[in-house]
């Protein structure tokens, strides 16, 4: 049905971006050279935690090529700390150690040198005399009284620390017939991009402004720069047209940024720091969330659930930033697809001595989506019930849409029932769980994973004012402005970097459906921050919804002045008219065409309708949908549109070595109308892969010194085609109200859901010995060890 | 990382010979892989540089080694700290020497250290076969000092 709908819109064509990046002439931080440009090497800490007495870099100084030291005392000095989420003014971050360290690999002074290679060979002669101090790098033992504050001025180690309850939980509990508690871990991983994150700044004093190309994604980044460098906002310029080489969140080198600009302001030189992968890892300050859940949920005999406590405890790392909204984001999905009537959320996020926590694919969603399933699994474990019944009876139904949660939000839309049953139906789930017992007889383990899962998209950045109540935000807007030139062509302007997101698909498609316009036609620039309109960037699985929004307006505003060209020149009523490819239709048969209509707007100011400004020119400034109030007693609506998937695979391994196989593994996905199709399946083959990867092998683990032992990825283990195997994606679409053309967002599909089915598999394939996986990654010799430990 | 090492070693000279050379900064620095230079900076203290590789990171440390608890020539405790670009090191060995049946020395130590920085991070999956690869490299170098004699 939207294949005739739609001429452009769900139609399969080419991603805009594809020719440049398939052809190598993608541009990106690293293809950007500027005269006498200098390189910056950032010097790393050996210790997990130190007082800094001292740093000797005399004889660095005097290498030949290297131009100046930059200390964490001189930055503090100049520039102002970096931004912090919560209110939390003692936990100061700076783009260098000021005084100590706080976690092994945090920079503590940056040599600049007229090659990066000059500069990494002086850091081998900088002398730091430190003293190590006590570190913490467990969560739990953070919050002990008796632990050393990361940050003493700060007074603990607690950066949040809220109890939301929604609903009667107490009610709720006495009323249910069993309750069972259970604790999951997630561990620390992150997108980890093949691009580093660089950034190179130039200042030019005559004019006083500061240019940056950066590989970025980041919102408000040219402000935050300004505010750290005490700069007026419009005296920084971000060109937007650097391409990004992955990011899903992590992308966000605003320490490094802040550096740079500051260095490259000093000297008056191009600056440029490209982080190498050890500084990435280690020190690029783009963890994801490591995350214990303690959960008890309350349910009747016949697998109902009514009500559920979860505890969320979050390492944040060493500084604050914005990781402990990554707490905030899952309020807005805190049932996932389940009618659950109540819930009790503890909220907690504790610094330690690691490497600092970033926004990852889905904001602290995916691992609460795995607790939430781990619990599902748990209780049908409980009741003797079969995995797949218990979440048939609780899911929310389609006719129950919209369907308003505990916490405030209400889900637009979905039909979560018929998804399941295609999904079954695809896999042919019945073969599927003949062949698990066939495996099984083999002497194999084998076990089926489920995951039922929530993307809530379109971002409002809502989890601000309820986890900050000095924070006012309420908008999260995305602009687009059209242009027609006076040769008829369109051109559009985005106003944002892209890491893979395909925007300039997204808009040219869009507005190519709006316009009966080939998009292919369609000219999309990408200008600076200077000449841009509002925009907040490309997270929150929000550019289909915003930007795709922002586009369509915009192309419907220069429509209806089309439409008022062409009412006037002809001399009928609009009403009368109708837009066709790009010409306008009279009733009687008379057409006015494009190029009439181009030449009027430009040229023929005497033929335009009285008091109508010449060009064909628009733009859109959208607000989020449904984003229009604060919170209210503690719940507010978060995102406007909820995307569903739904995963079922099978998995297998020897008892003995323990490696899982995943045999096959199917999807389905309803994300609302899908702009384009390649892009959106792209999306989630690459988040169940990354999916997998959080399930068996990502981990930044570390030593008992606070020693990040996973700093290369001879160590920090991805998944490779080995590992992932074909996947199936089952689609299906139901419209968002919310969004101009019914759809949502997807840019996290896969990933929120892989990680808890891929743990569900391994968990129903030990079931029989009584084994319960607990952590992730679940690793090849944890399962083996737990086997061993059973069986011996 | 932690880092454990244990182990002796037979040497073909008597226990005072070998006593005088682990002592002597000359002969150390010809026995101590990648040093670079050792120099006496009081008694039983030197000052140590060394040119050291460990998998695909390379660099140079600066070390203080100190030598304690002296009982000639039967025993000391060895105590070494260092940093570097590779990272920091710190660590202790407790050594004897002993008499054999055939008069030449025997050498046993237990050695336990603490590493952090990038060859923790990076080198642990590699770094105790390096430490004990380095505990060979020493040890062959002392038994030509005297197989030379």
């Amino acid at each position: 049905m939207t294949e005739q709908k739609y001429k452009f819109l769900s139609t399969p064509r080419r991603p805009v971006e594809d020719r440049r990046f398939v052809a190598g002439r993608g541009k990106f931080i690293a293809d950007l050279d500027r005269p006498n440009m200098l390189h910056v090497a950032p010097l790393a800490s050996h210790h997990a935690a130190a007082v800094i007495n001292g740093i000797d870099a005399s004889a660095a100084l005097a290498m030949p090529g290297v131009v100046d030291v930059i200390t964490g005392a001189e930055l503090a000095a100049a520039v102002q700390p970096l931004m912090n989420g919560l209110n939390t003014p003692n936990v100061r971050r700076f783009p260098l150690a000021v005084d100590r360290v706080r976690y092994a690999g945090e920079w503590v002074c940056a040599v600049v040198a007229e090659s990066r290679a000059l500069a990494e060979d002086a850091l081998e002669k900088i002398i730091v005399d430190a003293t190590p101090q006590p570190f913490i790098l467990d969560a739990e033992a953070a919050l002990l009284e008796t632990s050393a504050p990361v940050h003493p001025e700060h007074g603990s180690n607690l950066l949040l620390d809220r109890k939301f309850v929604w609903g009667p939980v107490d009610d709720d509990f006495d009323a249910a017939a069993h309750s069972l508690s259970f604790s999951v871990t997630w561990g620390r991983n992150s997108t980890v991009p093949i691009e580093t994150f660089g950034v190179l700044a130039e200042w030019n004093g005559w004019d006083q402004m500061l240019d940056i190309w950066a590989s970025i994604q980041m919102p408000k980044y040219a402000d935050q720069i300004a505010r750290s460098l005490d700069l007026p906002g419009n005296a920084i310029r971000v060109h937007y047209d650097v391409d990004v080489g992955g990011s899903y969140g992590v992308k966000r080198g605003i320490k490094h940024s802040v550096l740079v600009g500051y260095i490259a302001r000093k000297l008056g030189c191009p600056v440029r720091l490209i982080e190498d992968r050890l500084e990435n890892m280690r020190a690029g300050d783009a963890h994801g969330p490591e995350r214990k859940f303690d959960i008890t949920i309350a349910f009747d005999q016949d697998g109902t659930v009514r009500s559920m406590k979860m505890r969320a405890l979050d390492n944040a790392g060493a500084y604050a930033g914005r990781a402990p909204f990554q707490l905030g984001k899952p309020i807005s999905a805190i049932v996932g697809p389940y009618q659950i009537n109540s819930v009790a959320y503890h909220a907690l996020s504790v610094t330690t001595n690691k490497t600092v926590q970033e926004a990852v694919r889905g904001f602290g969603q995916a691992p609460t989506n795995y607790a939430i399933e781990t619990a599902m699994d748990r209780v049908a474990e409980y009741l003797g019930m079969d995995r797949l019944a218990l979440r048939q009876k609780n899911l929310i139904r389609k006719d129950q849409f919209p369907y308003l949660i505990p916490s405030g939000s209400y889900y637009d839309s979905g039909d979560y029932h018929a998804v399941i049953d295609k999904v079954l139906a695809a896999a042919d789930y019945p073969a599927m769980l003949a062949e698990r017992d066939r495996l099984r007889d083999a002497g194999m383990m084998a076990g089926i994973g489920i995951a039922a899962c929530l993307e809530p998209s379109g971002g409002n950045s809502s989890f601000e004012p309820l986890l900050n109540q000095s924070n006012q935000t309420s908008t999260w807007m995305e602009s687009c402005q059209v242009n027609i030139d006076a040769l008829g062509k369109l051109t559009a302007r985005i106003h944002t970097t892209s890491s893979g997101q395909g925007h300039e698909t997204l808009v040219s498609t869009v507005l190519g459906e709006v316009m009966q316009i080939d998009p292919e036609l369609i000219r999309i620039t990408r200008p600076n921050s200077l000449e841009s309109l509002p925009g907040n960037s490309p997270v929150g699985s929000r550019m289909a919804i915003m930007l795709g929004g922002a586009a369509a307006r915009a192309g419907e505003k220069l429509k209806a002045k089309i439409m008022a060209i062409a009412a006037h020149r002809l001399g009928v009523a609009i009403d009368q008219l109708r837009y066709e490819g790009g010409d306008v239709l009279a009733h009687d048969g008379r057409r006015f065409t494009w190029d009439e209509m181009v030449e009027l707007a430009h040229r023929q100011y005497h033929n335009l309708p009285d008091g109508m400004d010449p060009g064909l020119a628009s733009f859109d400034i959208m607000q989020v949908p449904t984003g229009d109030a604060l919170p209210v007693d503690d719940k507010v609506q978060m995102y406007p549109c909820y995307s569903f998937e739904f995963h079922l695979l099978l998995v297998s391994f020897d008892p003995i070595i323990g490696r899982p196989d995943i045999h096959s593994y199917v999807i389905g996905h309803d994300c609302g109308t899908v702009i384009n199709p390649a892009i959106v399946s792209g999306m989630t083959y690459g988040g169940i892969a990354h999916g997998i990867g959080a399930a068996l092998f990502e981990e930044f683990a570390y030593d008992t010194n606070g020693q990040l032992l996973t700093q290369s990825f001879l160590d920090y283990l991805m998944p490779s085609s080995h590992e992932v195997p074909a996947i199936q994606i089952v689609k299906h679409c139901t419209p968002s109200p919310h969004t101009v053309f019914g759809q949502k967002g997807s840019g996290e599909s896969g990933y929120l859901g892989a990680p808890a089915a891929v743990s569900a598999a391994i968990n129903d394939a030990v079931s029989s010995l009584g084994i319960h996986f607990e952590k992730l990654p679940i690793r090849m010799s944890a399962i083996s060890d737990a086997i061993a430990a059973k069986t011996s | 990382m932690n880092i454990e090492l244990n182990g002796s070693e037979q040497i073909n000279t008597s226990p005072v010979n070998l006593w005088e050379s682990v002592i002597d900064p000359v002969v150390l620095q010809r026995a101590i892989p990648g040093c670079i230079s050792m120099t006496e900076t009081g008694e039983g203290q030197y000052q140590m540089t060394l040119e050291l590789k460990v998998a695909a990171v390379g660099g140079s440390f600066e070390g203080a080694v100190s030598l304690s608890e002296m009982n000639p020539p039967h025993s000391c405790i060895i105590t070494v700290s260092g940093s570097g670009t590779l990272g920091t090191g710190g660590g202790n060995a407790t050594v004897a020497i002993t008499e054999g049946d055939d008069g030449n020395a025997l050498i046993s130590y237990q050695a336990q250290g603490e590493v952090s920085g990038l060859v923790a991070g990076v080198g642990q999956r590699i770094l105790m076969g390096v430490a004990k690869h380095l505990a060979r490299q020493f040890f062959a170098a002392l038994k030509k000092e005297f197989a030379a004699a």
